[in-house]
């Protein structure tokens, strides 16, 4: 391996890696969001929301690290994304924001209902925009020259409809799985009960979009068929068994493995579709390597910012360390938080 | 679908989302290096007043916090959504700014902000100081990445053009090419004047309605001496990046001063105090001017030569000349006011010393401080109006111009997103005023007592 095509690799994993660290962390966060449209009251949704309090930042911020990796080590990457993914992009930042405000806001506000609200539909909306998103880079778009060429509508069909509704079940899944860690008694079991009905709907929705990604995707069906299945073969396996596992978790009512099977079953997706989709960025026309900065800058970002990956592991998992336990409005966080959550009550 | 038109909305969507975003992290970095020095003072001497303070203000800072991430994520996208051919030809230098601004410097801010927020009584004290400090570190390196990308474009440095692209072969002449020393630390001490005096303003407030007065004359009293460091640095800080303005991009420097005809060799460029820069006419309208002072300005010399506007070609001049030249004069104005305010206020100490009943019987000085509050903002407002508008009509100064760097998008696409972004900053701003004055109103809790010990994570029940 030459070293262009090494830092190229290495390049796609950081990529990779973010944009995982971001599905799953920020996909918890918004997955809590969404559940708490239908929390029975405030209380419980100013619960929902503090459990969140001290890490919703730093897992939007992955966010961040990915629109940095990719615009620094694959500008033409970026660049042709960004542009052809106009709409879905900015309703995604327009959901982000309002999102963001009001989970700070909803503290300093007389009107509780109204930010939590706007919490939940931006949480919503967050989430439907990427897995549309999702569906459109599934279905690729046509490209002259990294310039997308129509109308600015193609990333809306039927098929990324369906994604959309499989992320924000994922989504939501996951968020029931954070909420069975962090919650005891009334609010843990009724995230117990959510949770399996959504785990079931996630299933049926991902079944349905294997299904007819090989119908929407030449390139991912001679994947999938070809002579090395293999791998794809084992991440869905893997998928399987961690599907099976969440399940076995939700109906034995285990703390911890609804969240960490779902994380499996959400690691696993992710690495197979995204070797699937690999060597193409965007289907048919632009590949990692046509889309790579110089390796003059591949490498100088490599030596800036490898030796920080583990230490930004390290203060975000130190972070979780110390707010991990059950959140309870009293016990948690400070007397800044317990004053909201009393006086909420 | 006209192409200058979607440029141009384009164009009016970063203004609007720049100029927007901009105001927030100004607090962030300014008030996040407050709660530093307030913890440390804390820790130091044991006075639990700088705990409370670190409470209170830490309460503004949040609220002013989440609003500057939020609408700071549109302005990393846009250069891919908006200005994609930049983004082809730029991303090789300022794509891998923007990643080290998100690995080094977001990261670590938002790594430690929850530490720092929620976690008084969840690490020991050595820990959440060290939280404070890495959010404060955070997000200046932050600025520092930004405004170094920022100063790349107005004066690119550290590579060539290579079939289309801009291709990087010396990467420490890139980040700091000319501009970056001036440019990030004028920024910079912005924020931290900005903030500074916010905090004195806010604090005499308090003094003068004699709310907690003693408490407050704490924080004003440390915002002062901040600002007698901060206040002329600042000004020296400008007269340099305006002299280095007129040695890089010489049309920038004319258009903001108004000044068309380059001067002889030996006679002194008179500067303009006020006129109407007339683009269509390549004169001013009317102006009244100071000989020489020009001339002084841009070269420290009073009859070193200043190109006009007249001596550019005309497509390569600056648009909106009379917006530059008063924006620039305003930023300058508001820049002397606080140097003024600073100067007399610690006359004023020196004579009368740092009793609140001192300052409650000269009011108007303590007005003085509360009308600084919005100033700041004002003037970092015109500066970055001066800088970006100046640096027009190219998108890299002398490098790519503003159109060739524009996405190729439907129009309705740009309009529906730049309503969107209208709404809801409109939605924000109002929002945000409302809780900050609600806090203004509410005061700090007299009554908090910091933890006693940290209970350490492993010894809770989870």
């Amino acid at each position: 391996m030459d070293v262009q095509s090494f830092l190229v690799a290495f390049w796609i994993g950081v990529a990779g890696l973010s944009l995982l660290l971001y599905v799953v962390l920020d996909g918890f966060d918004l997955g809590v969001g969404i559940l708490s449209l239908v929390a029975c009251d405030e209380d419980r949704r100013g619960l929902m929301m503090a459990s969140l309090s001290s890490v919703w930042d730093a897992n939007e911020t992955w966010l961040v690290l990915l629109g940095g990796v990719l615009f620094g080590a694959f500008p033409p990457v970026y660049a042709a994304l960004m542009q052809g993914l106009y709409i879905p992009v900015t309703v995604m930042l327009f959901a982000l924001i309002m999102r963001g405000v009001a989970f700070e806001f909803s503290h300093a506000s007389g009107r509780k209902w109204l930010w939590n609200l706007t919490f939940g539909l931006g949480s919503l909306g967050a989430a439907s925009s990427q897995g549309m998103i999702l569906g459109a880079l599934i279905q690729g778009w046509p490209t002259l020259a990294g310039n997308y060429v129509g109308s600015g509508w193609h990333w809306f069909t039927p098929f990324s409809l369906l994604t959309a509704l499989g992320v924000v079940l994922g989504y939501a899944l996951m968020g029931t799985g954070w909420l069975i860690l962090k919650s005891t008694g009334e609010m843990q079991d009724r995230a117990y009960r959510r949770g399996f009905l959504l785990l079931l709907g996630t299933l049926a929705t991902g079944v349905l979009v294997l299904a007819l990604t090989p119908l929407h995707n030449a390139h991912i069906a001679s994947r999938w068929t070809g002579s090395a299945a293999l791998p794809y073969a084992l991440a869905g396996g893997v998928a399987i068994f961690a599907a099976l596992l969440t399940m076995w978790a939700y109906l034995k009512r285990y703390e911890y493995w609804p969240f960490f099977g779902t994380l499996l079953l959400f690691v696993a997706s992710f690495i197979g579709l995204v070797a699937s989709l690999y060597p193409y960025a965007i289907i048919p026309a632009l590949t990692w390597s046509a889309g790579a900065a110089s390796s003059g800058t591949q490498l100088f970002m490599l030596v800036g910012i490898l030796p920080l990956i583990p230490i930004m592991l390290f203060y975000n998992g130190y972070q979780y360390l110390v707010f991990s336990g059950k959140v309870d409005g009293a016990a948690y966080g400070d007397d800044e938080a317990e004053a909201a959550s009393g006086a909420s009550r | 679908m006209s192409a200058t038109l979607v440029t141009d909305l384009s164009r009016a969507q970063f203004a609007l989302t720049a100029l927007f975003h901009i105001l927030w992290p100004v607090l962030t970095i300014g008030l996040s290096f407050f709660l530093v020095v307030i913890e440390a003072l804390w820790l130091k001497t044991g006075d639990v007043d700088y705990y409370r303070h670190a409470r209170f203000w830490a309460k503004l800072f949040v609220l002013n916090f989440s609003v500057g991430v939020v609408t700071g994520l549109p302005l990393e996208f846009e250069f891919g959504t908006n200005w994609a051919g930049f983004s082809r030809f730029a991303g090789d230098f300022f794509g891998a700014a923007l990643g080290f601004e998100g690995a080094m410097a977001f990261m670590l801010e938002a790594g430690f902000l929850g530490i720092m927020l929620l976690g008084w009584k969840r690490v020991p004290r050595a820990v959440h100081f060290f939280a404070t400090l890495m959010v404060a570190v955070g997000a200046s390196l932050s600025a520092l990445w930004i405004v170094m990308a920022n100063s790349w474009m107005q004066t690119p440095a550290g590579g060539s053009v290579v079939n289309g692209r801009f291709v990087v072969t010396d990467f420490w002449a890139a980040m700091f090419n000319p501009d970056m020393v001036w440019g990030v630390s004028h920024m910079w001490v912005a924020a931290l004047e900005t903030s500074c005096f916010v905090v004195g303003g806010v604090s005499a407030w308090y003094v003068l309605k004699n709310r907690n007065p003693a408490f407050f004359m704490k924080s004003f009293k440390m915002a002062l001496l901040a600002a007698v460091l901060i206040a002329p640095l600042q000004i020296y800080l400008g007269d340099g990046s305006g002299k280095s303005v007129f040695n890089y991009q010489p049309a920038k420097g004319a258009a903001i001063e108004g000044h068309w005809h380059t001067n002889p060799v030996g006679r002194g460029a008179s500067w303009a105090v006020a006129a109407w820069p007339d683009a269509e006419k390549g004169a001013n309208d009317w102006a009244i001017e100071i000989p020489n002072v020009l001339s002084l300005l841009a070269t420290s010399t009073w009859d070193g030569q200043v190109k006009g506007l007249l001596d550019i070609t005309p497509q390569d001049r600056p648009p909106a000349l009379p917006l530059l030249f008063y924006s620039f004069r305003l930023m300058v104005a508001i820049g002397l006011y606080f140097f003024a305010l600073m100067a007399v206020s610690l006359w004023h100490a020196w004579r009368g010393g740092w009793q609140e009943a001192a300052w409650q019987s000269r009011p108007w000085l303590l007005k003085g401080w509360l009308w600084a509050v919005p100033l700041g903002y004002v003037a970092v407002e015109m500066g970055w109006i001066v800088r970006e508008v100046g640096r027009q009509p190219w998108l890299i100064y002398g490098v790519l111009r503003t159109s060739e760097g524009a996405s190729q998008l439907p129009a309705s696409s740009v309009v529906f997103s730049m309503a969107g972004y209208t709404l809801i900053y409109i939605v924000l701003a109002i929002a945000f005023f409302i809780f900050a004055r609600r806090w203004l109103r509410k005061g700090p809790e007299l009554t908090l007592e910091p933890p006693l010990r940290a209970v350490a994570w492993r010894d809770r029940r989870i």
